[in-house]
């Protein structure tokens, strides 16, 4: 149960970081997402890149991406993720909710024994 | 919204999950190809570089497989997997798919059967909208929970309860003379009368025309119109629209079509479907009762009552309301309404008061539901045994990582499937048992049915019925032979090392299989033995050579004069007719359906504080009935053509009347009164033998006959014992009934052996032949069942009797070891089905036969032979494990 409960959350941050990524660099396969991510998050995804697919298949199935097929660097053929219109309403409100309880959060481990009384 | 969605997306994804199977491969395969490309180009080998895109991918098959239960509804999905799995296995082995899905079949068949026939006579809603809120009121007097109204008391009721959006009144269904035009000889028909706001109340919209308005319901007489019933209008009238307005003749007098009843709409009784309702003001022209005033006399009680009951008024306050009314009654009129009560009933408790044969119906369910249960039993075992065959093949996905619930998923999806083909065949022989029921034909000019059908309700209880045997058969196998012991199961092929837990289950199969037949075949054998008996106990009256006809003349509106005149001339006239030996008119014969009753005080008997009279089936006759219908007068005598309506008032009694009044001394010239005890007085003059009267099934009754001629009655039946072929004398009656009357019509013209057969035998018979069957097919599954349990023993332990053998044993140790325990199962089994035996029969005798005591016979019969048999079943593969040559055995596997 506790297993499944961290994968969930893991599952959760993935997906708000694909949609970043998509937000940001526009069209792209599964492995440039992932090298993306890798990059930005120092190793989140540096084993396990497979665990990428289900999430990118949960996106899709909620309307936040859609996918093509597309010919990658090396001229074979990919399949290309983008922003939907939805994805990007999403990635709002998910970006917001973040910086929220990040802020929270943040408050609340700043709070010094003073402050409280 | 999102989940919606996404739970379409995964719908679409199911059907086209083969092709989502390859994009996923495809995309695996360029992320690690690309991931390749870049490792080479960060200077690694070409090998090196792949192995490296592979570890830091992950495990493809998990990804694949976490993809997959995100991608459809993998529950779908492994059920259809499932599904497909256990075709495969049931096609490999068609045998036993055969032999489940009769067995099954047999047992949700006749349980399915038989509970049309409860159905039909106590859940099935009334044919109108919300019947839940429909109640019926009903009169209660000491003998009776169930009692009608008089017209008088239902208007009281009418107007002056609170709780009901509504009371309706109807009177029984009765013969109704119709012709479609004047001049006709009249056909008899079914007619209900019923008060005008009786569509209205109910809530049933005419297909065509109207119901009744108030207005034509309160003036005796004035208004004669008629709604049809919608059976009648489409086979009289061909289902023509014109008939409204168009003027029939009921009775010989002229009424005016104004509506049709819908087709949703049979009528509220079980069996009879009314052909034309009537308002209770045209109650001159129907009313049975010619001695009684309907309109005014508070004591001729015809009316059924029902109301529907406002949704803000509870049962209870209904109850309350009613109660006090009828202590009003009490009040009011005391002579009439004595110790009498009112009930107010719900559909529910309504059902199980009118009519009692769903008593046998819930008996034959009951039986029913044990052939399924045996035959479970026996699927149990089936499977169990198979199960057991296909160890290795379990423990071989339990080794690979198959989760024990999915292997019993996978088992019970078997089960659901050999259920669900039970369920078919369940099915087709439950129409074939309610179509068994419909060959049962009423002897009557009315339009009566049997009203057993396999509807929606019957279905559903089936398929119910196939799921939960699948549950009962499916689940205990499933749970034991995925218990298994993995390295035993491995390493050898008979790893069936015998734990109590396991070997308990399959004796208590064994048990139970013995014990319900034994109590199946105990009913069957109780029923045939008591109906048998019942058959020839107080039926020795006269029955063959017997003409009955029916005579109803008010039909064509005679009066009483013109009535009396009438039967007068026909019994002169048949008795000189070539080949009549005698002659008798009755208004009721043995076995013709309910008697009047007759309400008297008996003089010189010390009446109970609380009693004012006491109630006798009674009959009116002729004098010439005792003689024809072959019943003997045992003291005193018969009526004679001196009891005129001028002499002293005469009856004869029967034997059981006699006894019960006056047990010490001679009935005969002791005297009754009618009604009550200023009543005239009436000397007792003969005392008749007691025969049966209203069923095979009945206990001697009381019984009065009064003489036609002091106790005028409308419609009569005429017996004729013939010197030859009684269906001879149908010409000569009817050229006689013509010189009286051409326009009289005749009815119920048959052969009273005929009829005799078709009410007193057939009925009962077919009964008991179906009991009969649950029990005889309760037995082959037993012994089927046995048989297979004790063959499979044997195989399992070919090995150990060889070494036995080899060791020394002779044929005869070999027997008794693999006998005996069989023998102690069967021992138990029948100890615990004849206790079940002996519950059901005292439910049979309470609920059906009225007879105490223990059917020695039944016990005698059934227990040996139902051992002998079971023992037999046992002993065959006992027999032949005992034969097997040790060499042979040794090798054996």
């Amino acid at each position: 149960m506790a297993n499944k409960q961290k994968t969930d959350v893991l599952q959760d941050t993935l997906a708000l970081m694909v949609l970043k990524t998509l937000d940001v660099l526009g069209s792209l396969h599964g492995y440039g997402i992932a090298r993306r991510i890798e990059q930005i998050s120092g190793g989140l995804l540096a084993v396990n890149q497979g665990t990428l697919y289900p999430v990118l298949l949960k996106l899709e199935q909620e309307g936040a991406i859609g996918s093509e097929w597309g010919a990658s660097e090396n001229n074979r053929r990919a399949r290309f993720y983008r922003l939907t219109k939805e994805g990007r309403k999403q990635l709002q409100v998910e970006a917001q909710d973040w910086e929220q309880t990040a802020a929270i959060i943040a408050r609340f481990f700043a709070a010094k024994a003073e402050d409280l009384s | 919204m999102k989940s919606l969605r996404r739970f379409l997306s995964r719908l679409a994804s199911f059907a086209t999950r083969r092709a989502q199977d390859e994009r996923l491969r495809e995309e695996i395969d360029e992320h690690i190809a690309l991931q390749t490309d870049e490792n080479i180009r960060a200077g690694l080998s070409p090998v090196e570089a792949r192995r490296q895109a592979l570890l830091k991918f992950g495990g493809v098959e998990a990804i694949k497989q976490e993809y997959r239960s995100a991608r459809g509804l993998l529950f779908v999905e492994t059920f259809v997997q499932d599904v497909r799995f256990a075709l495969r296995s049931l096609r490999r082995a068609p045998g036993l798919t055969a032999f489940v899905a009769i067995t099954l079949g047999l047992g949700i068949g006749m349980t399915s059967g038989t509970f049309s026939m409860v159905d039909a006579l106590i859940f099935r809603p009334y044919p109108v909208p919300h019947p839940s809120s429909v109640v019926t009121l009903a009169g209660t007097t000491r003998d009776s929970g169930f009692d009608d109204f008089s017209y008088r008391e239902y208007l009281d009721i009418r107007d002056k309860t609170k709780s009901y959006d509504g009371v309706v009144a109807n009177a029984d269904m009765e013969a109704v003379g119709f012709s479609a035009e004047p001049g006709t000889t009249p056909r008899i028909q079914g007619g209900m009368m019923v008060s005008d706001n009786y569509f209205h109340v109910l809530g049933v919209e005419p297909r065509l025309g109207r119901g009744f308005r108030e207005d034509e319901d309160q003036v005796p007489g004035r208004n004669p119109v008629v709604v049809l019933g919608p059976d009648f209008w489409r086979h009289e009238f061909t289902s023509d629209p014109s008939v409204l307005g168009k003027t029939i003749l009921l009775n010989g007098t002229e009424f005016t079509v104004i509506g049709v009843a819908p087709d949703s709409f049979p009528g509220m009784e079980i069996f009879g479907h009314p052909d034309f309702y009537m308002p209770l003001a045209m109650a001159q022209v129907f009313s049975t009762n010619v001695q009684k005033n309907f309109f005014e006399d508070r004591d001729d009680r015809e009316l059924n009552v029902r109301a529907r009951l406002k949704p803000s008024t509870t049962l209870a306050q209904a109850r309350n309301e009613l109660a006090v009314l009828a202590k009003n009654f009490e009040g009011e009129y005391p002579e009439v309404n004595r110790s009498r009560g009112a009930a107010v009933y719900t559909q529910f408790e309504t059902r199980i008061r009118e009519d009692e044969s769903w008593k046998f119906g819930v008996t034959f369910v009951i039986l029913a539901l044990a052939v399924l249960l045996v035959a479970c039993t026996n699927v149990a075992g089936l499977l169990l045994s198979r199960a057991r065959a296909r160890l290795r093949e379990i423990a071989v996905r339990l080794a690979l990582g198959a989760g024990r619930f999915r292997l019993i998923r996978l088992l019970l999806t078997e089960s659901l499937i050999l259920a669900t083909l039970g369920g078919l065949a369940g099915i087709a022989i439950g129409y074939g048992v309610v179509e068994w029921f419909h060959t049962f034909q009423f002897m009557t000019e009315l339009p009566w049915a049997v009203p057993f059908r396999m509807d929606t309700r019957v279905l559903l209880a089936s398929i119910a019925l196939s799921v939960l045997s699948a549950l009962v058969f499916g689940l205990v196998p499933a749970l034991q032979s995925t218990r298994v012991d993995l390295a035993n199961a491995l390493k050898s092929a008979d790893v069936d090392v015998p734990r109590r837990k396991h070997l308990w289950g399959r004796n208590m199969l064994v048990v139970a299989q013995v014990s319900m037949s034994l109590m199946l075949l105990t009913a069957s054998f109780l029923m045939a033995h008591s109906f048998q008996r019942s058959l020839l106990e107080r039926t020795s009256f006269g029955k063959d050579h017997l003409l009955m006809v029916g005579f109803d003349p008010r039909l064509l509106q005679y009066n009483a004069a013109q009535t009396q005149q009438f039967y007068k001339l026909l019994a002169e006239r048949v008795q000189v007719a070539p080949g009549v030996l005698s002659e008798a008119l009755t208004q009721n014969i043995p076995f013709g359906g309910d008697f009047d009753e007759a309400v008297f005080v008996p003089d010189g008997f010390q009446m109970p504080r609380d009693r004012e009279n006491f109630n006798s089936t009674m009959d009116t006759v002729d004098e010439g009935y005792f003689e024809t219908m072959g019943v003997p007068i045992l003291r005193g005598r018969d009526f004679s053509a001196s009891d005129t309506a001028g002499a002293q008032r005469v009856a004869i009694v029967n034997e059981q009347f006699a006894k019960h009044y006056w047990p010490a001394g001679d009935a005969v010239g002791k005297h009754i009164r009618l009604d009550n005890r200023n009543g005239a007085p009436v000397e007792i003059v003969g005392v008749a033998q007691t025969i049966k009267y209203e069923g095979t099934i009945e206990k001697p009754m009381d019984f009065v006959y009064l003489p036609l001629s002091q106790h005028p009655v409308a419609r009569m039946l005429l017996m004729l014992r013939s010197s030859g072929d009684p269906l001879q004398l149908v010409q000569p009656v009817k050229d006689i009934v013509r010189t009286l009357d051409p326009n009289l019509p005749m009815s119920q013209t048959r052969s009273y052996e005929d009829f005799y057969l078709n009410q007193a035998v057939k009925g009962p018979r077919m009964g008991i032949d179906l009991v009969g069957t649950l029990g005889a097919v309760g037995l082959l599954l037993a012994v089927a069942g046995l048989y297979g349990l004790v063959a499979y023993n044997v195989s399992r332990r070919t090995r150990e009797i060889g070494i036995r053998m080899a060791l020394g044993a002779t044929s005869s140790d070999v027997l008794r070891l693999v006998i005996g325990k069989g023998l102690m199962l069967v021992g138990v089994g029948t100890v615990i089905g004849m206790a079940l035996g002996f519950a059901l029969e005292q439910l049979m005798n309470s609920m059906l036969f009225n007879a105490g005591g223990v059917d020695i016979l039944a016990y005698v019969v059934v227990v040996p032979s139902m051992f002998l048999v079971t023992t037999l079943a046992a002993y065959v593969p006992a027999r032949r494990a005992s034969r097997i040559a040790p060499t042979q055995a040794l090798r054996y596997e």
